[in-house]
């Protein structure tokens, strides 16, 4: 049964994939446009550090070569909110005003799926490369690295965007609702910056806010520390937990908005 | 045509962007206040950190108190002189055939979003410094008030050229399907170009003087460090010519843009 799932539930993301990069392909300007976006934009964030880090050893409690593997972290997880989430969920306010909610609920997939990953930013696959290349080599510059550290990667990565799409799908759900809230976008791209920075630099009582309540801190922060510092397995174990629970509360949260739905279409 | 009508024309459109703007007002406060209060919060602290990490009293000559006052200005500075939505806007209308709509109204095209867009940004800026005038008047954070009409009116001065620029990409929209990327590209270069990153008196010298001498350092470095007292008059004056000079360049090459997109442009069907 669940084998059946995954597999129908695969070849929609396959199609959707494919669509999605004949789609981008056929506005070439746009498409390169997209990428050079992209790295303008790692450019501009690792470019920040280099400067502030001639004026200074540390910020927070780290130094460049650390700051650097930090930055690398959260360039993988942009990298893949980037490519799937992005698109879908900044729009997807635009497609309630407009009535295209009601068609997506009629189809026989689940609505959470179809609105996660209507489209794919092929472009943005790219961005994957280059963080994974920048992260490797800023990890290469720490002297007497134990690269075996680098291994929790895959599981805190993955449990930081989890966090991050729990709460970005969850902001988005509001939506269905409200039906104009791209004021509330701009929120969650300002909790998100919070979570650009090394955690260290905030105030205990704000640290400690980002890794409990908004706990966009485990985006980035958290694996970078688990690969930098010695491991704090309560934060691992918190940042693993969360992750879930955060998507659970997404899925739940959209239903109960579902049923305050009111067409905009009819 | 006479002034009045120019006049009386212009200020419909600069109402018309007002009130279109505060028809929702949660979505004004939270673009004009809420947005960039947080932003400036976490630039702030940035700066602790920074300061507490190098143990030293000044960085660059200037002490902590110098790169709060900037990073509160630049980032209320910069939401102020950045141009997203009309940039989009025209985009989509040409893209989509509803510029057709406009052009056979008896008005400019390029007049009708200029308008608009001083009137969306003296809304949202009015309002939204509201915080880092409270904020600097109760810290005492550097800001020389006297200088602070000569720094808006750069900032006013500023739009003009940013308008220039959108006006450009707007108009390659007649040659180009999708170049809304082109706006994401301007303003992630204008980040880093305008100071709004850190105070470009940080970057190493050669860096430093190539940006000062581009206009772009006048939306955010150069009324900023006016303001707060990092730059003087001179820099000031610097600022004006250059915006005056980027603004003649890329009108010049927004009104050919214009004129090579009309021709080419089949409005068709919208």
């Amino acid at each position: 049964m669940l084998v059946q799932v995954l597999k129908k539930y695969g070849g929609i993301f396959w199609a959707i994939t494919k669509a999605s990069a004949i789609a981008e392909i056929e506005f070439r300007l746009n498409f390169v446009m997209k990428i050079i976006n992209d790295i303008f934009w790692y450019a501009a964030q690792i470019f920040t550090f280099e400067v502030l880090f001639r004026h200074t050893n540390l910020i927070g409690d780290w130094n460049l070569q650390q700051t650097r593997v930090f930055l690398g972290v959260l360039f993988i997880v942009d990298a893949f909110y980037m490519t799937f989430i992005q698109e879908n969920l900044d729009r997807f306010s635009e497609k309630v005003r407009k009535g295209e909610l009601d068609l997506l609920l009629t189809k026989p997939v689940n609505s959470q799926f179809m609105i996660t990953f209507a489209r794919i930013s092929v472009s943005c696959i790219g961005n994957l490369i280059i963080a994974s290349s920048w992260f490797i080599w800023s990890l290469s510059q720490l002297p007497d690295f134990n690269w075996t550290k680098a291994l929790w990667i895959f599981l805190l990565v993955p449990a930081g965007f989890s966090v991050m799409y729990g709460i970005r799908f969850s902001i988005a759900a509001l939506a269905v609702v409200f039906v104009r809230v791209d004021s509330m976008q701009y929120v969650w791209y300002q909790i998100y910056r919070l979570g650009m920075r090394p955690d260290s630099i905030y105030m205990p009582w704000l640290k400690f806010i980002l890794l409990t309540i908004i706990p966009v801190g485990l985006i980035a922060s958290v694996p970078a520390r688990a690969v930098l510092d010695p491991p704090e397995f309560w934060v691992i174990a918190w940042s693993v937990t969360a992750g879930p629970l955060i998507v659970w509360f997404s899925t739940w949260f959209w239903k109960q908005c579902l049923l305050r739905y009111q067409s905009s279409s009819s | 045509m006479s002034f009045t009508a120019f006049y009386k024309r212009n200020l419909g459109f600069y109402k018309l962007a007002i009130a279109s703007n505060l028809e929702y007002r949660l979505n004004f406060f939270m673009d004009a206040m809420l947005q960039p209060s947080i932003t400036s919060i976490v630039e702030m602290v940035l700066w602790m950190a920074i300061f507490k990490g190098a143990q030293a009293t000044t960085i660059g000559g200037f002490e902590q108190n110098y790169y709060l006052a900037y990073a509160l200005w630049a980032t209320f500075i910069a939401r102020a002189t950045v141009n997203w939505t009309y940039e989009f806007k025209m985009i989509e209308e040409i893209d989509q055939g509803t510029i057709n709509g406009l052009l056979v109204r008896p008005m400019n095209y390029y007049e009708y979003y200029l308008s608009q867009l001083l009137g969306y940004k003296s809304i949202t800026t009015g309002f939204s410094l509201l915080f880092p005038v409270v904020i600097i008047l109760s810290t005492q954070l550097p800001t020389d008030w006297s200088r602070f009409p000569a720094a808006m009116l750069l900032v006013f001065y500023y739009l003009f050229f940013v308008y220039s620029i959108s006006f450009c990409i707007a108009s390659l929209a007649f040659f180009f399907n999708k170049v809304n990327s082109l706006t994401v590209t301007k303003n992630l270069a204008m980040w880093l170009l305008t100071g709004e990153l850190f105070p470009l008196d940080l970057m190493p010298e050669a860096i430093r003087k190539v940006f000062l001498l581009m206009p772009f350092s006048s939306g955010v470095y150069v009324p900023v460090g006016f303001l707060t007292g990092r730059i003087g008059w001179d820099a000031l004056w610097q600022g004006f010519i250059s915006v005056t000079l980027g603004i003649l360049f890329f009108s010049v090459l927004g009104a050919l843009l214009w004129r090579k997109g009309m021709k080419a442009y089949v409005g068709t069907g919208a």
